[in-house]
């Protein structure tokens, strides 16, 4: 209905392999994009910084995980540990007195070699094996983290992180460390976004679809997830420096704990597998959706006029939204990216039933 | 391509004097915009573009290779194959080294192909691949004097041990040579034809005997295309799809004449079968089509919103039926109502607007149809999907531009306003005669037609036809086909039985009047279209001679005909006419196989029907003969109304 494709023809074979070739894409990012710039012009920062910000990152992470998940096809269970990871080391790289630019690099960098150290040994096996191996990643990294005195300053420990400083310059404003994570999260999104048109993003597809396969046609797979996890890694580990930097602005062990594995993982499944919109919508949905439930509920509760016990409050929307995940997933197992497709889908055929060949 | 560098930059455009030649016009446009895309052919995926520098290289090297090979001015090449960038430079070389360039239908058989290439004398065939080459060699071998034949497409030819075979890109590369030996030559092949040369060498349709050749000139095309130019059929630096035949007139005049004159930039589809998804990709201004492609490209979408689901279609319904409507109204000269007005750019949001973006018609600026008569139905939804469809009128005599409609001044049995620099006289005998500097110089190689043909500077078209008191022209048909009635009144009867057929409900139509005083008809209703108003409205019936006879059927015709008359001069409107009680067989030879009417077979089996509406009786007993499956002859008694229009 909303989409025009006439008129448009590529006469190199860079345009033909553009992004968005339609032009109403190109509006909708654009649109998109101003939205997200002026942001701290009209949202105030209680919304800014609690809701648009941890949203942002997330998504980075979602990303992050889908690389290994939807992509390459692997399970990860301990993607919060690698997160840590990152986080833990650009903390003890700022406080030596390493700016925070190198140290965010340094975090992805360090994510990265644990997280192919790690992968070395794991991905000699595969499936659910692999599932419990990564979760064995989770465990370890737990323990030592919280064990090791030079880690976590102690079991108990809550080390603070200093501000980010970039280029010198102090960044405390909630609209300075919003433009941090929107940033980080772009660059992710654009790699992401040109992964799918590069020889690794296509390699590792086929390794996805069946691993013995792409060997026959001459990609080595074990090398290419060798390469998912550590760029999976990088992403992850710089994605929990930036969270601790712009969010938490303090590490604890439990920040990263199995949970939080589960929970980026409900992310990627929610919002689709291979899916970068979905990404979007499934950090949304995870992160956002159990306050938006309380609300609703209590708002519900009052415009009846019952009184619901303080446990029933507590507990009615985290089963309501138990069972919206279970709905989405049935309605569309491919999660909110493929809704999103088909509702484009649709209306890219408007107003015809189908694509005619 | 965007509407910045689209603006037509005076100075630099064609001064509209037709004393200039194609290659002297592709070479000003390559001097003025040489980066600019002349032509884009869809290859190997992408769009493959040719600029206009790029283009007149092109054209001289492959002039010149061709002139090495001994192309003689007044030497014929034969030009065969589909639409393709280098069949359309190889006609501008040959017409640049003053030879005639003869187009002929990539389907075409061998014995149509035998017969221009014996007229002419061809001794050079331009193929487009293996399959037209292999034609070429068979030809030879029957005796034709094709000496060299180059071929663009070297798909499978590398083995062929025939002499006189060489690919396009030997040719131009030795072209190439020669013009890089002798500087001056770029210029002298420029120069080098004549205003007055030849352009082209198109045949006329040959659907009464053999096709006519006919050689149209520079000239002719430069002055076509100036009158429509200067009539509003196009304008500068148009967008079109080169996908009609490059054998028939209107492409060249088109692709070629004004592609040309007015620098448009020429897609060339992938193949026949991708020109509907080319279309949308390109999305051209400017789309030339016979109104059986119109048709079909109706039917299609018809087709694929039957197949649509039920929201879209009833979204698809309301917002159509309101616009058509609307579009109905406009043509009876009255306005839409305010309800309509308000609908409409919704409608265009929400249905016709996507519709036109599906097909590629969202950019049309000049939509026509031309070389025959357009349905009312497919006419009026094009008009309601916001496509200003026009009618065009032209000849292959007049280099294809005769008359057009205006956008905004559209009666569907007119074909328009004659163009400017077009002037049209009806002779005495009923034929349209038209004068213009695009009409062609008399018949190849045959006085005789010529001289039937040409009256000093009038051409005579051939067509019977009239011109309106307000100026717009109407074509009835082939003079061939003309009727008089006793008072001396000219008539067409095949030109009104077309527009009786427009309606749904009737099927077939007998127009009768041939020395007689006014004209009647015999009718029959379409017995699904009918039957199913009918049922809509609770009237019971037996049989198709039961329903045909019902007075509301012949009040639901009456109307029809009442339409139909409402476009016709007084003298040939329909004053009464009879339902049959049978449909026309061709199994009982009121018509051909092909649904064509025996008009002789009609008038003497149904003399008894034709005598009582002339003998003003009310009623007519008719025994009609009906021929069973088994081979078994019966016979129908009925008793048959005579209705007044």
């Amino acid at each position: 209905m909303l989409y025009r494709k006439a008129g448009i023809f590529h006469t190199d074979y860079a345009a033909d392999r553009a992004l968005f070739p339609i032009p109403a894409d190109r509006w909708t990012i654009g649109l998109l994009l101003l939205i997200a710039a002026t942001a701290p012009l009209y949202m105030n920062s209680l919304y800014l910084s609690s809701y648009l910000l941890p949203w942002l990152v997330w998504t980075a992470a979602t990303l992050g995980l889908n690389l290994i998940l939807g992509w390459a096809g692997q399970f990860h269970l301990g993607y919060a540990a690698v997160m840590g990871i990152g986080a833990y080391a650009a903390v003890h790289a700022v406080r030596t007195g390493i700016p925070w630019e190198i140290a965010i690099v340094l975090a992805g960098f360090t994510a990265a070699v644990i997280g192919i150290g790690f992968a070395f040994a794991a991905l000699r096996v595969k499936g659910l094996y692999l599932a419990l191996s990564t979760l064995a990643l989770q465990f370890v990294m737990d323990w030592t983290i919280s064990h090791v005195q030079a880690i976590s300053g102690g079991t108990q420990a809550t080390l603070q992180a200093p501000d980010i400083r970039l280029l010198g310059i102090p960044i405390t404003s909630d609209a300075g460390l919003y433009y941090i994570a929107l940033v980080w999260c772009l660059l992710v999104t654009s790699f992401m976004l040109n992964l799918k048109r590069t020889a690794l993003g296509r390699a590792l597809v086929a390794v996805r679809e069946k691993d013995y396969a792409a060997a026959v046609i001459g990609v080595n797979s074990f090398y290419f997830k060798m390469v998912a996890f550590a760029t999976s890694s990088f992403i992850g580990g710089v994605t929990g420096a930036i969270l601790i930097g712009t969010f938490y602005h303090a590490v604890t062990p439990e920040q990263f704990s199995v949970d939080v594995s589960i929970q980026a993982l409900a992310m990627v499944i929610v919002g689709g597998l291979g899916s970068i919109i979905g990404s979007y919508f499934g950090a949304a949905f995870i992160l956002l959706m159990p306050g938006v439930m309380n609300s609703f509920i209590s708002w519900l509760a009052n415009l009846l006029g019952l009184s619901l016990s303080l446990e029933t409050l507590a507990h009615l929307p985290q089963a309501l939204y138990g069972a919206l995940i279970i709905v989405f997933l049935l309605v569309e197992p491919l999660g909110l990216g493929k809704i999103y497709n088909n509702i484009r889908d649709y209306l890219l055929v408007w107003p015809f039933g189908y694509v005619k060949k | 391509m965007s509407p910045v560098d689209a603006a037509p930059s005076p100075g630099e455009g064609w001064d509209f004097s037709d004393d200039s030649t194609l290659i002297r016009l592709l070479a000003r446009n390559a001097e003025s915009f040489p980066d600019r895309a002349a032509m884009r052919e869809k290859s190997k995926g992408i769009w493959q573009e040719i600029t206009w520098s790029e283009l007149l290289d092109i054209v001289l090297s492959f002039a010149a290779g061709l002139e090495s090979l001994g192309f003689e001015p007044g030497d014929t090449m034969l030009v065969v194959g589909d639409n393709r960038p280098r069949l359309y430079a190889g006609m501008l070389s040959a017409g640049a080294l003053k030879g005639y360039a003869m187009p002929a239908f990539a389907d075409a058989t061998l014995d149509e192909i035998n017969h221009f290439v014996h007229e002419a004398g061809a001794r050079f065939a331009l193929a487009e691949d293996q399959e037209q080459v292999d034609k070429m060699l068979e030809l030879r071998a029957q005796g034709a004097a094709i000496e060299h034949i180059v071929y663009d497409d070297p798909r499978g030819l590398a083995t062929y041990p025939q002499p006189g075979l060489i690919s396009w890109d030997t040719v131009q590369i030795r072209g190439a040579e020669r013009l890089v030996q002798d500087p001056s030559l770029r210029e002298k092949l420029i120069r080098r034809a004549e205003p007055d040369g030849p352009a082209v060498f198109v045949h006329s349709s040959g659907s009464t005997g053999k096709p006519k050749g006919i050689v149209l000139t520079h000239r002719n095309f430069l002055a076509g295309v100036r009158n429509a130019y200067r009539g509003g059929a196009f304008g500068f630096d148009e967008t079109i799809l080169a996908y009609l035949p490059i054998a028939w007139v209107g492409d060249f005049a088109v692709t070629l004449g004004a592609g040309m004159a007015l620098r448009f930039t020429i897609n060339v589809p992938e193949r026949q079968e991708t020109v509907l998804h080319d279309l949308r990709e390109t999305a051209p201004t400017f789309y030339l089509a016979a109104p059986r492609s119109w048709d079909n490209l109706l039917t299609t979408i018809q087709v694929r919103m039957e197949d649509s689901s039920r929201l879209k279609k009833a979204v698809y319904q309301f917002f159509m039926s309101s616009s058509l409507a609307a579009e109905r109204r406009k043509l009876d000269g009255k306005q839409p109502s305010l309800g309509q007005k308000l609908l409409a750019p919704l409608g265009e949001l929400l249905v016709c607007g996507p519709i036109k973006d599906q097909f590629g018609l969202s950019r049309l600026r000049g939509a026509f149809t031309g070389g025959e008569a357009i349905g009312e139905d497919t006419f009026i939804f094009y008009r309601a999907l916001g496509i200003k469809l026009r009618q065009l009128y032209g000849q292959t005599e007049s280099s294809a531009y005769n008359a057009i409609q205006g956008p905004d001044e559209v009666r569907l049995h007119t074909v328009g306003r004659p163009l400017p620099g077009v002037d049209v006289r009806i002779s005495d005998a009923g034929e349209i005669l038209i004068r213009s500097g695009s009409v062609f110089g008399g018949y190849f190689k045959q006085e005789e037609a010529t001289r039937e043909a040409l009256d000093g500077e009038w051409l005579h078209s051939g067509d019977a036809g009239y011109l309106e008191p307000d100026g717009h022209l109407v074509v009835l048909g082939r003079l061939s086909d003309v009727v008089h009635t006793a008072r001396g009144e000219r008539y067409i009867p095949n030109y009104i039985e077309n527009r009786l057929k427009f309606s749904p409900y009737i099927k077939d139509a007998a127009v009768l009047g041939r020395d007689r005083d006014s004209l009647a008809a015999i009718v029959c209703i379409d017995k699904e279209a009918v039957g199913l108003w009918a049922e809509l409205r609770g009237i019971s019936y037996m049989s198709y001679a039961d329903l045909s006879q019902k007075p509301q059927v012949a009040d639901l015709v009456a109307e029809a005909v009442r339409h139909v008359n409402g476009t016709l001069p007084a003298g040939q409107q329909i004053r009464r006419f009879v339902c049959l009680h049978k449909e026309f067989d061709a199994d009982d030879g009121e018509i051909t196989r092909t649904r064509k009417i025996r008009r002789n077979v009609v008038e003497s089996r149904y003399a008894p029907i034709i005598d009582a509406i002339y003998d003003n009786r009310p009623t007519v007993l008719m025994k009609a003969q009906v021929s069973y499956e088994t081979g078994e002859v019966g016979v129908i008694e009925r008793t048959l109304a005579v209705q007044e229009a």
